[in-house]
């Protein structure tokens, strides 16, 4: 809806919230761009950092869900209006969640940094990581332009992320058998894919509350999940 | 829990029509008030007619019970089936036709006799009693249904008019339904009243959808989507959008639906 509202002020509170998302969304993409780089250069300082500023993102959090009951208390919204309130609650949930799997990422890289390093993993990650972060920079740019159409590719690149993340899954079994010393170490690295991995869940939750702001339908398609390694015994 | 119940609700608000209206136009003079409306009211739900003043949801409420016949330069053309029946057909009597088609106002207007006489007038001019133990039935039984019995059963002697808003607007649904009409027509029945007993008619019209389809016209949207099962949106005299009131809420088709209930200029 292009049209203001007749009570003006009714038009500044959905702006409010919807600008207390974008902020938390800036952060956590800092926070995910960070928590790579700190893993990759095995820089303490800088994990400690996305650790600290992960309370800002919280913080947010908490400023969205009590604007949001207001909201709702104050000005009863309906159709659009309603669906905007659902949808910033729903994406702010998402959001923190996103920052606290790059806090794990970064307390994590604490404890990796004290051991020798696994060959061959980083760049995986990175890559991984990098796809995430377009994506989730992608699903706020389809939440503040409304377009659905951005918000279904979006969607669709979650399963590359799952491709990805299967593919480490089994590089870090490869590494792990060669080497018990291996095991530590990638088993905070699997733990770091899969974490990356539910990033991507979680944006792409994004993408869908987007599209039901849109249409005012959730899709509901099941996406494929084709590949089982993860689920595989060995 | 809720969900279930919710859904109960939802069956409840079933399939079956009780009034039928086709390609109807109102003109009143020159001035054409209501555009080819076509809808289906549903039997024992209550269905709401929103839209922004003027647009025509009172006159399409006044039809349904031939309110309009009392304005001369008025004129409905199109078909008002009530029951399948055509209620313009010229072997219709529309004092009977009000009878089975009752009507609360904006303001709550008791005649000014005694609470007793309020609800007994219609039953007694319809010879729906035959003596006066069956006309105290009719009233108590009227008063109970309207949700008023408790508060003036010691006092039915005194004038209707003494009554609160609130009071005297229950009162007034209680002599809508003293002549057992099966269709209760609302226009803004709680414009007049403070929230509590807003609440109480509310509740009311809540309880009266299991016995009567209930028709309420409403500027409040909150009231609309609280009471009804069904809503139609009005515009400049055409029916916009009409659909389950869920749907119309959260999800409403039309963009000048959406314009009208999220408060913006449509």
């Amino acid at each position: 809806m292009i049209d203001a509202h007749i009570a003006s002020a009714f038009d500044r509170d959905l702006e409010g919230i919807q600008a207390l998302i974008m902020k938390m969304g800036g952060l956590v993409e800092t926070a995910i761009s960070d928590s790579s780089r700190a893993l990759e250069a095995r820089d303490s300082e800088l994990a400690a950092v996305v650790r600290k500023n992960d309370k800002a993102i919280d913080a947010l959090e908490e400023e969205v869900a009590s604007e949001v009951a207001r909201v709702i208390a104050m000005r009863a919204p309906t159709a659009s209006d309603l669906r905007t309130v659902l949808s910033v609650m729903k994406i702010s949930g998402n959001l923190e969640r996103v920052g606290d799997y790059a806090k794990n990422m970064a307390k994590r890289t604490t404890v990796l940094s004290e051991m020798p390093p696994v060959n061959g993993t980083g760049a995986s990650i990175r890559r991984m990581t990098k796809l995430v972060n377009v994506m989730m920079k992608d699903a706020l740019d389809a939440y503040i332009q409304r377009d659905v159409e951005l918000a279904e590719d979006v969607r669709a690149r979650d399963t590359e992320v799952d491709q990805m993340y299967n593919a480490l899954f089994r590089e870090f079994l490869t590494h792990m058998m060669e080497d018990p010393r291996n095991i530590t170490p990638c088993m905070h690295l699997h733990f770091i894919a899969k974490n990356i991995e539910r990033m991507g869940d979680h944006v792409t939750s994004i993408a869908e509350q987007v599209i039901y702001l849109v249409t005012g339908e959730a899709p509901d398609d099941e996406r494929d999940k084709a590949d089982k390694t993860s689920y595989v015994g060995h | 829990m809720l969900d279930d119940l919710r859904s109960m609700e939802r069956v409840m608000a079933n399939d079956d029509i009780k009034i039928t209206a086709k390609g109807v136009d109102v003109y009143y003079g020159d001035n054409h008030a209501i555009k080819d409306v076509d809808v289906d009211i549903q039997n024992r739900a209550v269905t709401a007619f929103i839209g922004p003043s003027g647009c025509g949801k009172s006159t399409f409420l006044r039809c349904l019970n031939r309110m309009n016949d009392t304005i001369d330069i008025c004129r409905v053309t199109g078909d008002m089936l009530l029951d399948g029946q055509d209620i313009y057909a010229k072997d219709v009597d529309p004092v009977q036709l009000r009878a089975r088609v009752g009507m609360v106002f904006q303001k709550p207007n008791p005649f000014p006799k005694s609470i007793y006489d309020n609800v007994a007038y219609g039953p007694k001019i319809h010879g729906l009693a035959k003596n006066k133990a069956e006309l105290d039935e009719i009233v108590e039984k009227s008063l109970r249904r309207a949700a008023i019995w408790d508060e003036v059963k010691d006092r039915l002697n005194e004038p209707g008019t003494g009554l609160s808003g609130g009071q005297q607007q229950r009162l007034c649904i209680g002599r809508a339904v003293a002549t057992a009409p099966e269709v209760l027509l609302m226009d803004e029945p709680c414009s007049a009243l403070d929230p509590i007993a807003t609440a109480q008619v509310e509740e009311l019209i809540d309880e009266l959808r299991q016995d009567y389809t209930v028709v309420i016209v409403t500027h409040s949207m909150q009231q609309a989507a609280r009471v009804s099962q069904k809503t139609a949106f009005f515009h400049l005299g055409n029916l916009v959008e009409y659909g389950d009131t869920e749907k119309i809420f959260t999800n409403p088709e039309d963009p000048r639906t959406e314009s009208y209930i999220t408060g913006r200029i449509g």
